[in-house]
């Protein structure tokens, strides 16, 4: 757009809107219901329904991103989506390691409450978790 | 991308600096606003991290805990209620884009009120929590509990505020530059919402069943 005194909302940024938006609301809120019946139900055991719900969220958070936010490679949309892909994995690192961190610190101080302080082995697995 | 300068570059002459000929100020604009955004998701990040690590019994100092605090079924009627107001933003996005006024204001108001359900189910838990005396200073648990739940419900809030600003200039400005690319940035933090409500749901109030 190089002529921004015609029609604004002509730029190809405003037309990237579309129905896409009626089936990230479909798929989100579907997805969203699926975890809630897997934890209602209680389907896996915790360490598998961490995995399901983990996996789950992923694929809608992808869903949104591709239908909401329309990350694509388009050329009005290539360096949001480049900025995007580079935040993924500050995300992951942050929490994970952050996560991993702690959980060594909380074995090693014996925070742990006494049933589980006993079990290192059954801790370690947990935490994979 | 394609401009190219000859001689020194002056700052205030440079396309990115410069406004109207042969730049594109909406596009621009909505980078920065999305790396703004990007920033703000580094927050909730860092706020995720510390929950995750606060989220062990034992930080609940023999007060309530997860199973206690975080209601699945709450927070599963609170993604209806802010998936459709994301919804409806879209809808005034749809209107944006055939130039309809008129479509876009009823749509932000549609986005505004559900949003204010959305608010009314998010407060009418964390007073409900509070009375319990399930209280943000009780223990470090539910310090990183009410810190992520409250920093997002004050995300709902500057949306509501935002789009209550927005309605105003639409009606009395009408579809400016300035408007347009205000009503995008909007877009993208209203939906963005959407997206961290996902691992809201997922890893704040359906956590209770995985610990």
């Amino acid at each position: 757009m190089t002529h921004g005194t015609d029609n604004a909302w002509e730029h190809p940024e405003v037309q990237l809107a579309g129905g896409g938006y009626v089936a990230a609301f479909v798929v989100g809120l579907a997805l969203m219901g699926l975890s809630f019946w897997m934890v209602r139900g209680h389907m896996f055991a915790p360490a598998g329904l961490a995995i399901a719900i983990s996996a789950v969220a992923a694929v809608a958070a992808l869903v949104q991103c591709v239908l909401l936010l329309h990350m694509n490679v388009s050329r009005t949309q290539v360096w949001q989506t480049v900025a995007l892909v580079l935040f993924i994995p500050l995300f992951v690192l942050t929490i994970g390691l952050t996560s991993w961190m702690f959980h060594g610190l909380y074995r090693r101080t014996m925070m742990m409450p006494a049933a589980h302080a006993g079990a290192p082995a059954t801790q370690a697995q947990a935490g994979g978790a | 991308m394609s401009a190219t300068t000859s001689g020194t570059l002056d700052a205030k002459k440079s396309p990115m600096w410069s406004s109207g000929h042969g730049h594109d100020v909406i596009s621009t604009k909505t980078l920065g606003f999305w790396l703004y955004l990007l920033g703000d998701a580094m927050m909730f990040t860092a706020l995720f991290a510390a929950y995750a690590v606060l989220g062990h019994a034992f930080n609940a100092a023999g007060g309530p805990w997860i199973r206690t605090v975080a209601h699945a079924g709450v927070a599963f009627r609170e993604t209806a209620w802010l998936f459709a107001s994301v919804l409806a933003y879209g809808f005034a996005m749809m209107a944006l884009k055939k130039g309809n006024r008129g479509g876009v204001l009823l749509w932000i108001t549609a986005a505004l009120l559900i949003a204010l359900g959305f608010l009314a189910v998010d407060g009418h838990e964390v007073m409900a929590l509070f009375r319990m005396g399930a209280v943000p200073e009780r223990s470090g648990f539910l310090s990183a509990f009410f810190t992520l739940v409250l920093y997002h419900g004050l995300h709902v809030v500057v949306g509501i505020a935002w789009m209550l600003v927005m309605l105003v200039q639409v009606a009395s400005a009408g579809l400016t530059e300035k408007v347009v690319y205000r009503l995008l940035n909007l877009r993208l933090f209203w939906h963005f919402q959407a997206v961290m409500w996902v691992f809201m749901f997922t890893f704040l109030y359906l956590r209770g069943a995985i610990v």
